[in-house]
């Protein structure tokens, strides 16, 4: 049987009295890139922030590395780099100050150079990268995020809505970035309501839809997913 | 360390803390400055006074031809200098007097007249670093960290920041912690600083540190508990505000009233008044009457206390110590219930960090209130010595002579045994 880094199973999530997630099953192999798919309020963050463990399942378990994620979450947190939407980051620095310390943080240290190919390998423009980030669009601010989650080197990616306010091209740029990851063995779960970049890169799509998972889909031999047809399948559950 | 250090590099890449210190900084400086200058008017006031007293007893002294006139004219400075930290914490030396100038007659009455400096200004007291620690201390501290949490959940941060740090939501700790100790360090330094100036023992100096440190690390923690709550960062400022409101404000008055309303204290006023009476009574009452009370204190003087003339000194220094037993048990009772409020205040302060740290200060200080009733005592000591001194020669076993006078009682201070 393979061995699952991430692993949700039977995972119920109960908050403020409501059933957000409702014994949703999955899990994502090493190298994997899984996306979840779903509409507004269907449980994508609730699952992330699950696998982040800042939320507690009500019932069944979601582990990492066979690791209960609530009980272990500093090693969680280790092997983890997360992304979250509209990353904000800090205003008041620059880029490179912003990456510098959140990879203290992390007690990660990455020399300079090491910087600097992570914002190029994001296209953020040299001349950008000293300025603070009340400067930038969402979209710059993105790339800072995107270029610390890969400066993490991490086991596992967990991106929440990763390529929101990027622009197509920024948008390409990032999914080839997750592809290379992925080929060298980086767990990647990404939760997203962009059909196609979703059906892209990942391996496979699941779809959640009010708290439920509705289905998982393989991609096809010659590599992608249908996204014509889990459009198609995400749709009609979104009109239900 | 690596956290701390990290967070206090990344407070000081904000504005707002940046500001909140210098602020923090100027008013540690201004308030010791204002302390020390204090201090040093205190102690040149002392100075000139001493000098005069000398000058005056040398003028005084050879113009009397007896004991009695010698005893009423001379003046007789005591004083509380200021300790070496009271530059630090001003205390009481503000509403109280800490110099008196006595002179052989009825003591207690002298002792509750004193010069009244503007009520107003000593009612709103004087901002020295006592003040600043205690209670502005807090308030800098809550400005630090309010919206510590709030500002990182509503800017989408909270998540990325928990996952991002090995310590998880621990970060938040550090970042808190890293300012309160910033906001410490900026308050101390101007402190060690007039520390030097003053020339105060380095080590008396940790008997204002403590209590600053932990009053900023309880401060530390009330705001931990409210903030990482999951409510708004202006809702979090004001819990914060009103705790502070309550331990600063509400529960020292309450605490106060109460006490004095449980511990009743006989008004100095009346202690006055009823001396006054007793001495002025003395002048029409029968010699005898006076010298018989007079005597059931002091029998040894039972073979010199004959009174033969309309006027003696030692009948007239007999109805004046007379003036003083009369209302010894008020005094006494006085000072019991003034230190049994000061007890009970001991015990409100447990409800009130600002107010214990006070009277820390002021107790390291010895600027409270028990140094001021030992500040009395002394003074009634030094009286009773003068006593001593003056009785053989108005009761006429020794012989006057200027001479004699050289050995006359010195008032020195009373020294604080720790």
């Amino acid at each position: 049987m393979k061995d699952f880094v991430l692993v949700a199973k039977e995972l119920c999530v109960e908050r403020g009295g409501q059933r957000v997630l409702d014994d949703v099953s999955f899990n994502v192999g090493k190298g994997e890139v899984f996306a979840l798919l779903g509409g507004n309020g269907a449980g994508k963050s609730t699952t992330l922030l699950t696998f982040l463990g800042f939320i507690a399942p009500s019932s069944g378990s979601v582990t990492l590395n066979g690791a209960v994620v609530h009980e272990h979450r500093a090693t969680v947190h280790q092997q983890t780099a997360y992304l979250p939407e509209s990353a904000r980051l800090y205003p008041h620095l620059s880029a490179r100050e912003n990456l510098n310390y959140f990879l203290s943080l992390a007690s990660v240290s990455c020399p300079d150079d090491e910087i600097e190919q992570a914002l190029d390998a994001v296209s953020l423009a040299a001349e950008a990268r000293s300025k603070r980030l009340s400067d930038y669009s969402k979209g710059m601010r993105q790339k800072v995020a995107i270029a610390l989650a890969i400066l993490r080197k991490t086991p596992v990616l967990l991106l929440d809505e990763p390529t929101s306010g990027l622009d197509p091209v920024a948008i390409d740029e990032f999914n080839a970035i997750l592809i290379a990851l992925a080929e060298k063995g980086t767990t990647i779960l990404m939760v997203t309501h962009d059909v196609y970049g979703a059906c892209h890169v990942a391996r496979r799509v699941g779809l959640l839809q009010r708290g439920h998972m509705v289905g998982i889909f393989e991609a096809s031999k010659n590599g992608e997913i249908s996204a014509e047809e889990v459009h198609r399948i995400f749709v009609d559950h979104q009109r239900l | 360390m690596a956290n701390l250090i990290r967070e206090i590099r990344f407070a000081l890449t904000e504005s707002i803390v940046r500001w909140t210190l210098l602020l923090a900084f100027m008013l540690s400086g201004f308030s010791l400055a204002n302390g020390l200058y204090e201090v040093r008017q205190q102690e040149s006031q002392l100075a000139t006074l001493k000098s005069e007293a000398q000058k005056d007893q040398a003028y005084v002294l050879p113009q009397q031809g007896d004991a009695g006139g010698a005893a009423y004219y001379m003046l007789h400075l005591t004083y509380d200098p200021p300790s070496e930290l009271a530059f630090a914490a001003l205390g009481l030396r503000d509403e109280l007097p800490w110099k008196h100038r006595v002179k052989m007659l009825a003591l207690e009455g002298q002792i509750y007249e004193a010069d009244q400096s503007n009520p107003e200004l000593a009612y709103l007291g004087k901002l020295d670093f006592n003040y600043l620690v205690s209670i502005l201390l807090p308030l800098l501290i809550i400005g630090l960290l309010y919206d510590l949490d709030a500002r990182e959940r509503r800017e989408s941060r909270y998540e990325l920041l928990c996952a991002s740090s090995r310590r998880g939501k621990g970060v938040l700790f550090d970042r808190a912690f890293a300012r309160v100790v910033l906001l410490f360090l900026v308050i101390i330094v101007p402190f060690l600083i007039a520390l030097l100036i003053s020339g105060a023992k380095f080590y008396s100096g940790f008997l204002v540190l403590a209590p600053v440190l932990l009053h900023a690390l309880f401060w530390l923690v009330i705001c931990r508990v409210v903030t990482s709550r999951k409510i708004e960062g202006i809702t979090a400022a004001a819990i914060l505000f009103g705790t502070w409101l309550v331990v600063t404000s509400l529960v020292p008055v309450v605490g106060k009233s109460a006490v004095e309303r449980w511990v009743e204290v006989p008004n100095g006023g009346e202690i006055l008044l009823t001396q006054r009476e007793t001495v002025n009574d003395a002048w029409d009452l029968p010699k005898q009457a006076t010298m018989s009370r007079f005597l059931e204190v002091h029998p040894e003087w039972r073979d010199y206390a004959g009174i033969e003339g309309s006027f003696e000194w030692k009948w007239y220094y007999a109805f004046q110590q007379v003036g003083d037993q009369q209302v010894e048990p008020m005094s006494t009772a006085l000072s019991q219930r003034i230190a049994g409020r000061d007890a009970r205040m001991g015990w409100v302060s447990a409800l009130s960090p600002p107010l214990m740290v006070d009277r820390w200060l002021t107790k390291s200080a010895e600027t409270d209130i028990t140094q001021h009733m030992r500040y009395i005592a002394c003074v009634r000591d030094f009286h009773a010595e003068l006593r001593r001194f003056h009785y053989p020669m108005l009761f006429g076993r020794e012989v006057y002579s200027v001479e004699a006078m050289d050995e006359l009682p010195q008032f020195s201070p009373c020294v604080v045994q720790n």
